[in-house]
């Protein structure tokens, strides 16, 4: 018997009784498409995350502030003793000055070369040609590292031009009089910010090179390019001293994380009397969230899938007490023991086949109509036209069907053996 | 002539010491090419336990069973399979068909363990059909048929090997008189003409006596004498039993 042989008549044998069969293929099916679901909303959460990752500032960026100022702020929100605090020397520092960026340099693993200032900037409104109203809008710069934000339209700004370039926040090209977002890019807006001593306000041309999509992190606003931050700081801070236009309450930079992990420069960090925040810790709770979901259903899916497994023993030991006869005339005209394992493990291997195929395919169009759905008008993903919540690739769901192909191969392992080692003549006696 | 089956001192004890039975005690024969052999013998005799160590179904305890020369005892299961594939053909008193599969199915079932291929498979299914006389019956269900025409369609099963030796285990316990009849003709006209080895295990006296010769088994042993011996008798207008030491000194 060839192999195409085996399973065609395996599956003729498992539809001999086909309520018992059908209601066995139901568990399991119900186990994978927990399961194939699961693995699919994990695989979608996933991928949105690392675009929100990728929007901080990727994963080797990471912010840097003294550690008093992490301790001011600590004591502020969880203060649990009743205790005036005693003083100690630097403990109450909210900002780093030149010695403190110079240590910071030259700690291992820090990109010192790029040390990037974060820059408190209030623009005081943004405005058009295409429009005579002017808006609130609050705009960041862009962090170093492998910073990206997913656009609907045109890119970001380009770090290294002396033009001066801004990637808006959705909802702003309409409200600038544009038609569209596409319509926006290469326009000119206009930014002002306030002259700190007449109050008036100083503006600044800026070409419009992108529109951000939506996210669920807040992204610090707009994002100009750093030759537009530098210039509209400056205006700003222009009767600061030296000493106090320079302090940083927090420096943004990279780490080498293929040398350290986020846990070890934090770490370092800590031991030089500074606190590190990387965008794992921005994003820890989000990720927590959806893993503790995610393994939530996985254990239902694996209960449902060990209930399933129970019910192709109980189903093919059924059927090896029905087919003693057959089985012993199959051994009485020479068929070998190990071609009746294989049989009867084929039989359990359909059953895991059809089961999880069956499971996961209505997963895929259960997914695919509940993506269609959020995204509709009104649906509660309108806004991210990018995200899609149930993510089904080659890659995550063939695992499944390969998995629960396997739990069922041993789980059938127990008839299959049984009706290998039946003796011809009991089972020709049998009644 | 050649002997086909060579059989000494044959043992078999099923169970084991407190609980032992010994089934058979000791038989030797030989059987030889073309020859038609009835094994008879009441239930419980040895016959049917005789008749699987033959076919190579079981395991003697001792002894040596040769088919064609070749002891089996020295055979790998693998070997065994193989040896009961292609030189024997079985025909059982209740048929053990697959009901839900055609009759064109269950007869092909050798040729598909065997590993043959779907063509000639095929062709030789129909020729054993042919052999039976129904090939118009091929497609239907083997459910479907009569007694009769099961165990015909069993022995063009058993014939589609194109065997040595076609063992039948009462072929005709379930059958009526008529179609009885036409199944012992199919099968001594497959030992007559095509020199099949024919042995078959019967109580019933008429079949034994169509074969070439007849080896009574009583109480595991191989008897010369036609009849049991009486395991009782009339005592004072009761049955009594003889135990078994009592037969033993009559020489049973």
């Amino acid at each position: 018997m060839g192999f195409f042989e085996i399973v065609r008549s395996a599956n003729h044998n498992l539809f001999r009784n086909k309520a018992r069969t059908l209601l066995t293929i139901l568990a399991i099916f119900i186990g994978s498409f927990t399961i194939a679901l699961n693995s699919a909303i994990n695989s979608g959460v996933n991928a949105f995350i690392d675009n929100q990752t990728a929007s901080l500032g990727g994963e080797d960026y990471i912010m840097i502030m003294p550690e008093g100022s992490v301790d001011t702020i600590g004591s502020m929100m969880m203060s649990s003793s009743d205790e005036p605090r005693e003083y100690n020397p630097g403990q109450t520092l909210s900002a780093m000055d030149q010695d403190q960026l110079d240590k910071l340099k030259e700690i291992d693993g820090i990109d010192g070369e790029n040390l990037y200032i974060a820059k408190q900037i209030a623009v005081e409104y943004i405005t058009s040609n295409d429009t005579d109203k002017k808006y609130i809008i609050s705009v960041g710069a862009m962090p170093p590292g492998d910073f990206n934000i997913a656009t609907t339209a045109g890119t970001l700004p380009d770090r290294d031009s002396k033009e001066y370039q801004i990637t808006l926040e959705p909802g702003y090209p309409k409200a600038l009089g544009f038609e569209s977002d596409e319509d926006a890019i290469g326009k000119t807006v206009e930014l002002a910010v306030l002259d700190p001593a007449t109050k008036k306000p100083v503006t600044f041309k800026a070409k419009v090179v992108g529109v951000q999509a939506k996210g669920v992190v807040a992204v610090n606003g707009s994002v100009v390019n750093p030759a537009l931050e530098t210039a509209m700081y400056d205006t700003i801070t222009k009767y600061y001293p030296a000493e106090q236009k320079n302090l940083a309450y927090a420096v943004q930079t990279r780490f080498d994380n293929e040398k350290y992990t986020e846990q070890e420069i934090k770490d370092i960090l800590r031991e030089n009397g500074f606190y590190g925040m990387t965008v794992s810790d921005m994003m820890g709770a989000i990720r927590t969230f959806f893993d503790v979901i995610m393994i939530v259903f996985t254990i239902f899916g694996g209960i449902a899938l060990l209930a399933a497994a129970i019910g192709i023993i109980n189903t093919l030991l059924m059927s090896v007490e029905e087919r003693t006869r057959e089985i012993g005339l199959d051994k009485a005209l020479g068929m070998s023991s190990g071609k009746i394992f294989l049989n009867f493990s084929v039989e359990a291997i359909s059953l895991g086949f059809w089961g999880s195929v069956v499971g996961v395919g209505l997963a895929i169009l259960a997914g695919s109509i509940v993506n269609f759905v959020v995204h509709q008008p009104g649906g509660f993903l309108e806004v991210f036209p990018t995200f899609d919540l149930f993510r089904f690739t080659f890659a995550n769901m063939l695992p499944i069907i390969l998995t629960v192909m396997i739990i069922a191969f041993i789980a059938g392992t127990v008839p299959a053996w049984k009706a290998a080692h039946k003796n011809p003549i009991d089972a020709l006696r049998y009644e | 002539m050649s002997k086909v089956i060579e059989v000494r001192n044959l043992v078999k004890v099923y169970g084991k010491r407190a609980t032992a039975f010994e089934a058979l005690k000791g038989v030797s024969l030989d059987i030889n090419s073309g020859e038609s052999v009835a094994i008879v013998g009441k239930s419980g005799s040895g016959k049917s336990t005789l008749m699987h160590l033959l076919a190579l179904l079981d395991k003697p305890t001792s002894g040596t069973i040769k088919i064609d020369g070749v002891d089996s005892t020295k055979l790998s299961n693998r070997e065994l399979n193989k040896l009961r594939n292609r030189t024997f053909g079985f025909v059982f008193q209740q048929f053990f068909m697959n009901p839900n599969d055609t009759v064109l199915e269950n007869v092909i079932l050798p040729l598909k363990i065997a590993g043959i291929g779907g063509k000639e498979r095929r062709h030789l299914a129909e020729k054993a059909l042919e052999t039976v006389e129904l090939s118009e019956r091929k497609r239907n269900k083997a459910t479907n048929l009569s007694g009769g025409q099961k165990q015909r369609v069993c022995i063009a099963r058993a014939i589609i090997n194109n065997p040595k030796i076609i063992f039948a285990d009462e072929p005709t316990g379930n059958l009526d008189s008529a179609t009885g009849e036409k199944v012992i003709k199919l099968l001594f006209d497959l030992n007559k003409e095509q020199g099949v080895t024919l042995i078959i295990v019967t109580h019933d006296e008429d079949l034994a006596r169509l074969c070439d010769r007849q080896i009574r088994i009583v109480d595991g042993r191989i008897s010369e004498g036609l009849e049991d011996a009486p395991k009782g008798e009339w005592v004072d207008g009761k049955w009594k039993m003889k135990v078994p030491a009592e037969l033993e000194k009559e020489g049973n």
